[in-house]
Parts: structure tokens; C-alpha cells; sequence
């Protein structure tokens, strides 16, 4: 075998400054291994309480976001007498830009959702700390959004952890899907 | 009914301690349970029937989290609505939020929801050391 392509592959991820990066079908179980191992590096790197925490939250609601709405899934059709397995596929990073810890996802979403998406998207990174804090009171208290399982404040979350306005893309994959982006620092 | 309702802590959801008997309740620990309903059903089920026969009487609420995440805040905001509820129908509730002196996201998270207790008393305190 040659290990060279995955030699480029890290050499890659390390041009970045990525630490960490997983690609891959996402679960509950991973963001618990992933986030344990992320705050000890934190710890070792002597990053603030805040900073920790901040990146450790911003990588929750991101992983959370993969794993509740990424349209790329693998599924099992179930009995009718067991629930359904369902895991979703996304790729997320934490490196360092400078001073700033970066953490980004991306997952694929149907072309059709791309546009609700990124106004709720731009709305919320065009937001000052207080618009930002009376929406989200207001979201806290509104029911859970059509399509949405977490009542959409996990973007609000991520945006409140912020140390600067979050960022995000979308590109085009094929006829049905997007791969969407977004970054955020702390 | 039971005088005590306990849950012990695990590294994605906090230890409940209901102490029904010196009507002193607490949440400790970190929030982001993988599945949030799941989690707090049976906290809430507790706590209600705690409420409903407390009448005028009186009881802490203690909330000493150093995480939550977007999912727990829904969950936090509909047991102060419970609290604040029974403070309307006459009791005396006073609901204690800690806050980890290094991060202020969770003092102000702490000031919003305190903003929404009409009858419940707030206090918002930082965390022993």
C-alpha cells in the first residue's frame, strides 16, 4: 500500500490549522468522544473557561445540527414493532486561525431548503448582541419550527458564542443538493 | 408522595435533587442530554405533582449549571414557567441561578430567563469558587 494519500490528507488538515476533524456518519455518541477530547486540548493549550466553553458549545449545536438535519443519510427500513435507524453524514473542524479557535460544518441540504436557510442564516449574522438576544427569547418561547427538531435556536446559539459574525456558504453538489457551510470563531 | 427525587449526574445531563420535604430543589452539572424530552419528562412529572399540592406554602429552586445547551434552554424555560405558575397560584418561589464567574453567556442566559418570572423572586448569584 502507499500511504501517501492519506499523508496529503493530513498534511492538508494541518495546513489549516485543524486539530481535529471528523468526517463521517454522525451520532450522539461521537460528539460525546469528539467534545471529551476537544476540551482536554483546550485544557493543555491553557485556553480561558469562556473560550472552552464557548468552543465547546459551538460544537455541540453544530454537531447536533449534522445529526438532526444533514440530508445525506443511511437508514434502515425497520420493523414496524422497532424504531427506525437513521444516522446522517457531515464533516466538522476545529482548528486555529491566530488567536481565534474556528469551528466548521458542513452537511449536504435539498436545493429546496437552501433559500429558507440561508435567510434565517443572514438575519441572525446581521444581528447586534441585543436584536440577537430578543429573538432568541422570542424562539425560546415559539413552537418548534415546520422541518425542525431543535426549534432552531441552534444557530442563534452559535452565533451568541461567537466572537465575530458567523459565516457560511453554500455550494452547489447536483440537481438535488447543496453543500452548506459555516464557520464560526471564538 | 415521595420526599425525594434524585437523579445523579452523568457527563451530559445535571444531578437532580428534589428534597420535597425541605422543599428545596436543585439542578447541578452540565445540560446536553442526547435526547432533551427523553431527560426531562420525568423531571417535570416530579416537579408538578410537588407543585400542585404545595399551595401557599414555600420553596427554593437552586439552577447551578455550567452548560446547557440550545435544546436544555427550552427545557429550563418551561420549568421556570412551572415555578412561576405556582408562584401566581400563591406560593412563595424563589429561584436561584448560578453562574460560573468565567463565563459570562451563562450569567446572561440566567438574566433572561429571570426577566420572564412575574411572581417567582430571582436571584442570580455567582458560583462558589
Amino acid at each position: 500500500m502507499d500511504g501517501r494519500d492519506l499523508f496529503d490528507l493530513r498534511a492538508t488538515l494541518q495546513r489549516q490549522g485543524i486539530i481535529f476533524a471528523f468526517s463521517g456518519y454522525m451520532t450522539e455518541t461521537v460528539l460525546s468522544g469528539v467534545g471529551e477530547a476537544i476540551k482536554q486540548k483546550l485544557t493543555i493549550d491553557d485556553a480561558d473557561t469562556k473560550t472552552l466553553r464557548s468552543v465547546f458549545a459551538v460544537f455541540v449545536e453544530q454537531m447536533q445540527n449534522i445529526i438532526r438535519y444533514s440530508a445525506e443519510l443511511a437508514a434502515q427500513s425497520s420493523a414496524a414493532d422497532s424504531p427506525l435507524l437513521e444516522i446522517r453524514y457531515g464533516i466538522v473542524t476545529i482548528g486555529q486561525e491566530g488567536n481565534e479557535y474556528v469551528v466548521q460544518a458542513g452537511n449536504l441540504v435539498a436545493h429546496k431548503d437552501v433559500e429558507r436557510l440561508r435567510g434565517r442564516l443572514i438575519k441572525i449574522r446581521d444581528m447586534n448582541k441585543e436584536e440577537l438576544r430578543a429573538l432568541r427569547k422570542e424562539q425560546l418561547r415559539a413552537a418548534p419550527e415546520e422541518g425542525s427538531k431543535g426549534a432552531g435556536l441552534g444557530i442563534m446559539e452559535i452565533a451568541r458564542r461567537a466572537s465575530k459574525p458567523i459565516e457560511f456558504d453554500f455550494t452547489d453538489v447536483d440537481d438535488c443538493y447543496a453543500f452548506f457551510t459555516l464557520k464560526a470563531s471564538v | 408522595m415521595m420526599w425525594k427525587f434524585e437523579i445523579p449526574a452523568t457527563a451530559r445531563t445535571p444531578a437532580v435533587t428534589f428534597d420535597f420535604a425541605e422543599n428545596h430543589l436543585k439542578l447541578t452539572g452540565e445540560s446536553y442530554p442526547e435526547d432533551v424530552t427523553e431527560f426531562y419528562k420525568p423531571v417535570f412529572e416530579a416537579l408538578d405533582t410537588y407543585l400542585a399540592k404545595l399551595g401557599k406554602g414555600s420553596c427554593r429552586f437552586d439552577i447551578e449549571l455550567i452548560y446547557l445547551n440550545s435544546s436544555s434552554a427550552k427545557a429550563i424555560m418551561m420549568l421556570m414557567d412551572k415555578l412561576d405558575a405556582a408562584a401566581a397560584n400563591g406560593a412563595s418561589v424563589e429561584v436561584f441561578w448560578y453562574y460560573d464567574r468565567e463565563d459570562d453567556t451563562m450569567q446572561e442566559l440566567g438574566e433572561e430567563f429571570g426577566e420572564d418570572l412575574a411572581n417567582a423572586k430571582f436571584h442570580l448569584e455567582k458560583m462558589a469558587e
